[in-house]
């Protein structure tokens, strides 16, 4: 069964081409095609650039029929943090292509990928080497939880670039492909998630996960309680 | 200075409809009082629920929005403070009830005397609370009963007395529930299905709970889970007694000439601002700002924060920490079934023991990797991108599952809720400044609870292990309590027994501030006996109502 695909022809560009070019050759890197889809096939660019077009799509309605219309200081909040987030991007590119060009004399997107993946590390390495950083990045959720399902949610606002670049290629690739990633479910089916075959099986409470619980549904010792 | 037509006097004005506000509400409407309960974010109802991780985790669809209620804290004594979404709990009517999956044990009787089984611990200020289990534990049936708590007495062998079995058995066996009764017996440890708030057959007029994997963290479109929202607050308003408002920031209490508290004042979406008056003010906002308000609440007869004259207000705060081990397996686990919570715990490790070199101990569980999708998850030793990430992404997803742990962080005298004096929220009002340092034994805990959970994940067969430690307090719980301690001693608590200030004699606080001590244990299902047991007895004594009059 196919998933609700949304119709992203609508949807403004945020990048020039080779912006869009560069963000997607570096998410290809993120999660890299192998054996399985990766990042391209699963249009996590897509996600980003509807992400980033304004306010029109930050929350689907919960039954799938559309996107919620924000106002007020929620409204301002996020048009804010777009703002930051799309200037990361494009600072993120030309810091890219400027790497790219000091050590192999072309643009990021035109290296091989393994020269691509030289780039987005030391990118990544002036963050890593500040120990107060690192130690904040680690403890609280920022870009990469490195903790398991912990009741806290990140703040992306303070990332930096290819922090930032690896949640939402994550996010593109698992969220509910109604965000414009996820195409085709190529994210779940990579993993292994037999998820909803769209957001209104949750909302209208068809969907369950009863099936991958153990056989024997009761827990031991329900004998000797009763 | 309020600009807005004054609102009728309330019998009593609650301050925040989450768990404990919801839980007062239903008693003191059911029992004939008037009720006007503040909620500073949205009524939402279920229909604007759904199963969508990235909404409900990464875009504050449900947690605060950290550019409008930021947070600011430090993690050792000369810090400098940064701001950070710490300890966040929705802010909504149901509070943190609307998108938990609800893990509902109760204490046990040593949990409320730890001071007098280990003694002082240097650096803290362990105490033992003013009541015991036994003052609680018709307040434990009565919500357990009201609310659908789904488990089975005398499952858990270190359970203290209950007076009745659970309303509903409990939830079916999740295969990772499944893996970790199959370690503890392995080793000899009792282990139980973890009591839970969803229904695991109909009860009360209620469909049971639908298995979905959107749950922990995620509201509930189907209304099928038992939350404030879906039980106290509909309870309430059947009464006709309750005025339950929204969108209804409070930003102080005021008090009258006596000392006495006098109302609310608030302000609405439109930023229209009230003076709510009651004859009782009851605070329910969360131990962090419950806090907040108090200190934000001066006055001429109280210039450091209402009910703060002992300066007590906002100190001995304390988060819990919750992290685990990972464990993988040849079988898949499903980890994420169920939502990655319906689950089965150990109080193995919860009660003291002087070998173990350290105070008090805390709760242990199984519980799904993600939340439910590898969006927000990974392990120590993950990379952030790339083939091996995504390899591993493979790997774990079906196949993994934690053994999670409560920490029992002590209380400290430093370790406090103020307010920021260069940060303000998006009303302009100060936020609140936590200054939270790791106590040794909160560490040495953590370490002794990880290992257990390594050896439970390791004898149910797994195939590798990986032991999460913690080194700080990082506030990932979202259970928040000891801003303002009962106790018997007015210089060394703000509340009394019955939970009310020892300073204004209308004024009560029925979250998590009042407790003395965390315990390794999650608290919402005691925060809202208490609550229960505190406004059975503004009914039951009056508590100088008339005096208002």
């Amino acid at each position: 069964m196919t998933s609700q695909q949304p119709d992203l022809a609508t949807t403004s560009r945020v990048f020039d081409d080779h912006q869009r070019a560069t963000i997607e050759a570096a998410m290809a890197r993120i999660i890299p095609t192998d054996d399985t889809p990766g990042a391209r096939e699963a249009g996590t660019m897509d996600f980003l650039n509807r992400y980033l077009s304004g306010i029109d799509y930050i929350y689907a309605k919960p039954d799938g029929s559309g996107f919620e219309q924000l106002s007020g200081k929620r409204a301002e909040a996020w048009r804010q943090r777009i703002e930051r987030v799309r200037e990361r991007y494009i600072s993120g590119v030309r810091d890219l292509d400027e790497r790219a060009g000091q050590v192999h004399n072309a643009d990021f997107v035109d290296l091989a990928p393994e020269h691509q993946d030289e780039i987005l590390r030391d990118l990544e390495q002036p963050s890593r080497t500040q120990e107060a950083d690192l130690e904040r990045a680690r403890t609280t959720l920022y870009g990469a939880p490195v903790e398991p399902a912990l009741q806290q949610t990140s703040a992306e606002v303070d990332l930096d670039f290819v922090p930032l670049l690896a949640l939402h290629t994550r996010q593109g690739f698992y969220a509910d492909p109604i965000y414009g990633g996820n195409r085709n479910r190529v994210g779940w089916d990579v993993i292994g998630f037999p998820g909803p075959a769209s957001l209104t099986e949750v909302h209208t409470g068809r969907y369950s996960t009863l099936d991958y619980f153990a056989d024997d549904r009761e827990h031991p010792g329900a004998k000797e309680a009763t | 200075m309020t600009n807005g037509a004054k609102p009728d006097r309330a019998d009593v004005c609650i301050i925040g409809a989450g768990a404990s506000g919801a839980a007062a509400a239903k008693v003191l409407t059911e029992r004939g009082i008037r009720v006007v309960m503040l909620e500073r974010g949205p009524w939402r109802t279920r229909e604007t629920f759904g199963g969508d991780e990235l909404a409900n985790i990464n875009r504050y669809n449900l947690w605060p929005d950290p550019l409008l209620n930021p947070r600011t804290v430090r993690d050792t004594v000369d810090g400098e403070f940064r701001t950070e979404l710490f300890c966040p709990v929705p802010q909504m009517v149901g509070g943190g009830t609307v998108h938990w999956q609800g893990w509902l044990p109760r204490f046990t009787e040593e949990d409320f005397r730890l001071h007098s089984i280990v003694g002082d611990v240097p650096g803290t200020t362990l105490v033992d609370w003013p009541i015991t289990y036994d003052d609680l534990e018709s307040y434990y049936t009565q919500i357990e009963w009201a609310f659908g708590v789904s488990g089975r007495a005398g499952a858990n062998r270190y359970e203290s007395r209950r007076s009745k079995d659970y309303p509903c058995p409990p939830l079916p066996q999740s295969r990772y529930a499944q893996k970790f009764h199959q370690g503890c017996a392995k080793l000899g440890y009792n282990s139980f299905p973890t009591p839970q708030a969803a229904l695991s057959r109909p009860f009360n007029g209620r469909p049971a709970t639908v298995i979905s994997a959107f749950a922990q963290q995620h509201g509930d479109p189907t209304g099928t889970r038992s939350s404030a929202l879906n039980v106290f607050v509909p309870d309430a308003l059947a009464t006709g007694r309750l005025d339950l408002r929204p969108d209804s920031y409070v930003s102080e209490i005021t008090v009258d000439e006596r000392g006495r508290a006098k109302g609310a004042v608030y302000s609405d979406e439109d930023g229209t601002t009230f003076e709510q008056e009651a004859d009782v003010v009851i605070l329910a906002c969360g131990a962090v700002e419950t806090a907040r308000l108090l200190l934000l609440s001066k006055s001429s007869r109280f210039p450091n924060g209402l009910a703060n004259g002992s300066d007590l207000v906002g100190r001995n705060v304390t988060f819990h920490e919750y992290s685990a081990a990972v464990g993988t397996f040849e079988d898949p686990i499903y980890a994420w079934a169920g939502g990655g919570y319906v689950s089965a715990s150990s109080f193995e490790f919860n009660g003291h023991d002087d070998n173990r070199g350290f105070a008090g101990g805390g709760h242990i569980a199984c519980a799904g990797v993600g939340i439910p999708l590898p969006i927000n998850w990974s392990l120590p030793n993950r990379p952030a991108w790339g083939a091996e990430a995504k390899q591993i992404d493979r790997d774990y997803f079906n196949h993994s599952m934690a053994v999670a742990m409560v920490v029992h962080d002590l209380p400290q005298h430093d370790n406090r809720v103020e307010l920021d004096d260069t940060v303000t929220d998006a009303w302009g009002l100060p936020v609140a400044r936590i200054t939270i340092i790791a106590h040794e034994n909160d560490l040495a805990m953590g370490r002794f609870l990880i290992d257990q959970n390594a050896e439970i994940l390791a004898a149910a067969g797994a195939t590798s292990v990986q032991k999460v430690y913690i080194d700080r307090i990082t506030g990932n719980c979202s259970h928040q309590h000891g801003t303002t301690r009962m106790g018997n001693d007015p210089e060394a608590s703000v509340l009394d027994r019955w939970c009310r200030s020892h300073e204004v004699a209308n004024l009560f606080v029925v979250d998590g501030g009042p407790f003395p001590t965390g315990t390794g244990i999650n608290p919402t299902l005691t925060i809202m006996a208490n609550a229960w047991r505190v406004a059975d007895h503004i009914v039951s004594a009056g508590a100088d109502r008339t005096a208002a009059h």
